[in-house]
This record gives C-alpha cells, sequence and structure tokens, in this order.
C-alpha cells in the first residue's frame, strides 16, 4: 500500500501545534486531546481519502496521554513516523499506543526533573538576581536562559523522534539529559546561595559588629535549613507563608 | 485607571496561557507578571521587588502528573499592581512589602482553586470531542482544543482583573488603615520570605554535591555584601 507522504506545510504544522499540548488539560486524558490536535495535519496527509481509518487514527491519539510538555515532542515526532508505517501497512495500529504509554511515564520523569528541578530554578535565580541590578535584565536573562535549553529540546526531539526509534534512543542518549540535571541542579544551588546571601546582607545586618552580622548569617542558614527540613516533611511554601501571615496579624492586633 | 486595568486584563490572560494551555516560555512566572503589572499601574520598579521575592518561594511545588502548584502567577498579578499603588500612595516601606507578600498566599490559593475548576470543565470538553470523533467528525479534535483555550484565556483574564482589583483596593484601602509605626512592626518578617526563596530552590536542587555549595556560596556572599555596605 503506498501512503502519501508527509507534505512539509504539515510537519511544520504538527511541530506549531505541539505548543498547545496541554490546550485542553484535563483530569481524565489529560493531554489527549492537545496529542490529538498536535498529530491531526499528520494523520490528515496519510490517511487522505480514507475518512474510517482517520477517524481510528485520531480515535487512538484521544487516549490518555501525558508527559512533560518540552518532552511530548519527541514522542509527538516518533508517533507521526509510527503512524506513516501503520497507514502503509507496515505496523500495527496497537504499536503507536504501546509506544506512547511506553515513553510517555520515563520521559516525563526525566522531563520534569531536568526543566522543573533543575533547569527552572536555575533560570529563576540567575534572573531574580539579575533583575536587582535592573528588571528587564533580569527578565531577559531568565528567559533566555530556560528558553535556549527548551525550544533546543523541543526542536532535536521533534526531529529525533521523526527519524525513527532509533534514533529516538539515540537522541537521549546524547542528550544526557541525567547530567545536565546534576550540572544545573549545582548551578541553581549557587545561584540560590547568592540569593539568600545577599539578601541576608541587606535585611539583617544593621550596624558594624562582626559578632552581630555572623550571628546573622548563621540564623539565616538555619532559617533555611528550617524550611528545607519542613519542605521535606510535606509542608508546603503556602503554609509557611499562611503561618507568617498569621504571626503578622498577631503582631498587629498586639 | 479603567486603561490600567484592560492592559492587565489582556497582559494577565496572555500570561495564564503561558502558565498551562500554551508554550510554557515561562511569561507566566512571578518575575515577568510582576514586572509587568508594576509597569502598567505606574511603577515597574516597584513590581519588580515584589516579583524577585514571588519568583522563587513556590517552586518546590513542582507541576507533576495531575498536581496543580499555588497559582504564583495570580500572586504576582495582585503584588505587582498592589506593590505599584502603594508606592505612588502611602509609599512601599517594608512593612507594606512584606504584608503584600504575605497576602498574595491567599490570592496563589484561589487561583489554585480556579485553575482546578477549569480542569474539570476540560474533562466535558474532551469527552464530548471524543462523542463527536466517533460520530466521525475528526474536526471536533480542533474545536475542542480551541475551547479548552478559550476557557483557559477567559479564565486567566477574570483571575487577572479580579487580582488586580484586589491588589489595588489593598493599597489604597487596607494598608493606610494601619500607621507606619503598625507597618513597620510587620516588617520584622521579611527577612524569612527571600529565606524561604532560596531554601526553595535549594529544596529543588539537592544533590549529595549541593548542600556544602549553597552554604558556601551563601556565606561568601554576604560576606561580600556586608563588607561592602560597611566600606560605602
Amino acid at each position: 500500500m503506498t501512503t502519501p507522504a508527509l507534505s512539509k506545510r504539515s510537519r511544520n504544522a504538527v511541530w506549531i501545534r505541539q505548543f498547545l499540548l496541554q490546550g485542553c488539560w484535563n483530569y481524565e486524558g489529560m493531554q489527549n486531546v492537545g496529542f490529538a490536535y498536535a498529530i491531526l495535519p499528520a494523520l490528515r496527509d496519510f490517511y487522505a481519502n480514507r475518512p474510517e481509518e482517520a477517524m481510528k487514527a485520531v480515535k487512538r491519539h484521544l487516549e490518555f496521554f501525558n508527559t512533560q510538555p518540552a518532552m511530548g515532542a519527541l514522542i509527538l515526532g516518533a508517533a507521526v513516523r509510527l503512524e506513516e508505517r501503520v497507514a502503509a501497512g507496515e505496523a500495527d495500529p496497537r504499536a503507536i499506543g504501546t509506544f506512547k504509554v511506553g515513553l510517555m511515564g520515563s520521559l516525563g520523569a526525566i522531563g520534569d526533573s531536568f526543566f522543573w528541578g533543575a533547569l527552572r530554578p536555575m533560570a529563576s535565580v540567575a534572573g531574580a538576581l539579575l533583575a536587582l541590578l535592573h528588571p528587564l535584565l533580569g527578565i531577559a536573562a531568565m528567559l533566555l536562559l530556560y528558553n535556549g535549553v527548551h525550544l533546543s529540546v523541543r526542536r532535536r526531539g521533534f526531529a529525533a523522534g521523526m527519524e525513527g526509534q532509533e534514533a529516538v534512543v539515540g537522541w537521549l542518549k546524547r542528550a544526557a539529559l541525567n547530567v545536565r540535571t546534576d550540572d544545573r541542579k549545582l548551578m541553581a544551588a549557587i545561584l540560590a546561595g547568592a540569593y539568600a546571601g545577599v539578601f541576608t546582607g541587606r535585611l539583617f545586618v544593621q550596624g558594624q559588629s562582626a559578632a552581630y552580622a555572623l550571628a546573622s548569617l548563621l540564623l539565616a542558614a538555619a532559617a533555611v535549613h528550617l524550611f528545607v527540613v519542613l519542605f521535606r516533611k510535606a509542608v508546603s511554601p503556602s503554609e509557611i507563608l499562611s503561618f507568617l501571615l498569621f504571626v503578622g496579624v498577631l503582631i498587629l492586633w498586639g | 485607571m479603567v486603561w490600567r486595568f484592560l492592559l492587565a486584563i489582556l497582559l494577565g490572560g496572555v500570561c495564564y496561557l503561558d502558565r498551562t494551555a500554551a508554550c510554557q516560555l515561562m511569561l507566566h512566572r512571578p518575575l515577568v507578571v510582576a514586572t509587568l503589572m508594576g509597569a502598567v499601574f505606574g511603577n515597574m520598579a516597584a513590581g519588580t521587588q515584589v516579583g524577585v521575592v514571588l519568583e522563587l518561594i513556590y517552586l518546590a511545588r513542582l507541576p507533576v502528573g495531575a498536581s496543580i502548584p499555588p497559582d504564583d502567577t495570580g500572586a504576582a498579578v495582585f503584588g505587582g499592581s498592589a506593590a505599584a499603588v502603594a508606592s505612588s500612595s502611602i509609599g512601599l516601606d517594608a512593612g507594606s512589602f512584606t504584608a503584600l507578600l504575605l497576602l498574595s498566599v491567599i490570592v496563589a490559593e484561589v487561583g489554585k482553586a480556579a485553575d482546578r475548576a477549569v480542569r474539570k470543565v476540560n474533562v466535558r470538553i474532551a469527552r464530548i470531542t471524543a462523542e463527536s470523533v466517533d460520530r466521525g467528525d475528526i474536526q471536533a479534535v480542533e474545536h475542542g482544543l480551541l475551547a479548552g483555550i478559550t476557557l483557559f484565556l477567559v479564565s486567566g483574564m477574570v483571575l487577572s482583573l479580579a487580582f488586580s482589583m484586589a491588589g489595588v483596593a489593598v493599597s489604597k484601602e487596607l494598608l493606610p488603615q494601619f500607621g507606619p509605626a503598625s507597618r513597620g512592626n510587620f516588617a520584622i518578617l521579611l527577612p524569612a520570605l527571600p529565606l524561604l526563596g532560596a531554601a526553595s530552590v535549594y529544596s529543588c536542587s539537592r544533590t549529595e554535591r549541593t548542600a556544602a555549595v549553597f552554604f558556601l556560596t551563601m556565606a561568601a556572599v554576604f560576606g561580600g555584601t556586608v563588607l561592602f555596605r560597611w566600606s560605602a
């Protein structure tokens, strides 16, 4: 069976539509509508003049799907390539669901750790520090630091996915996201230390006593440690802020 | 003032879209949003001051799976607009600044509840989409997504209006009720807030290597800052 090839226009449309993966995020299928929307231009090409099969293909992609949005590009690219093979009769349609389910959990975990746990904190704290010099400098630094990597992962991941399943594995090895996660966590910790040091120096120290300054530093370090212990015990920042607000109200009444 | 609120609705809507439904380019981060709101309500620098602190505080809560973190975008809309208005009326003293940051936690929780409600409505949209596809209408996927995005956008715009109005009201009506001395007492809590932000980043980035690095950097930069202040 000959399948119409994926047109450049449709490929570009799929690439653009991946940015709306979470456009209809819901508690049942999560990113399912977004994924079906993103892959739809490719399905229209592959199943041109075969409406029944096009409908079945769309239904396949309305199954539950959830992963880290940037890593979704990789799965999307590979799913397009698999759909092409299914449309040509070279692969079993069930392979697509198996592939997506197999990859979304592991890539989601890698992506959450890299993007939310390392890259975003690093970019945020760098931006916050530079914003002390000038607001726009801080914002520009944060957006560039984050999106330089974010958009590159989306572009390269999608391209690797479009080359097929083997290329996906090869790209994941080359990208070495676990190593990059550790590096960015280290950088985030350094910058967060600098942030804490700057604010402690500005807010705690009033006079010119070295002993007072040292006590301030130790108190601030103890406070950070206490907050981290509370986070580890599943106390949220909102709960800590609410407690501080309560203390503030008591101070006002007193 | 009306055009300021209109601008806040537009910019807030775009930032809220970036938060979940589209792109995730970090336009929804408090540093960006609070600075924008500060600029809209007349003092960009005041908005940035709030944004710098809010930016890090909620980082410890990751948007993983079905968990929804507190709405730090909404907190920044509230804090940025309130800080800008306060700076031009009573002045953004340390006590007012602390009060605004702490009050933003209420806004963040309200925004989180609204986000949850939108996602519940999206379940219905997704079901209708699937039913339409079953009937052979594959274009329903595009309509479903458009409906979902519209819902996120409208909710973001409504929240932006509500939170910026709340920010202006707090700065114009609530804070002036307290004298400078009372507000000054409130400022005793201020040093805890940036430290909470730093702890939030540190807890995200905690590995075997990072603990020593974090505290050594903190001590070194603290020493440098103090020496600089003493010599100035």
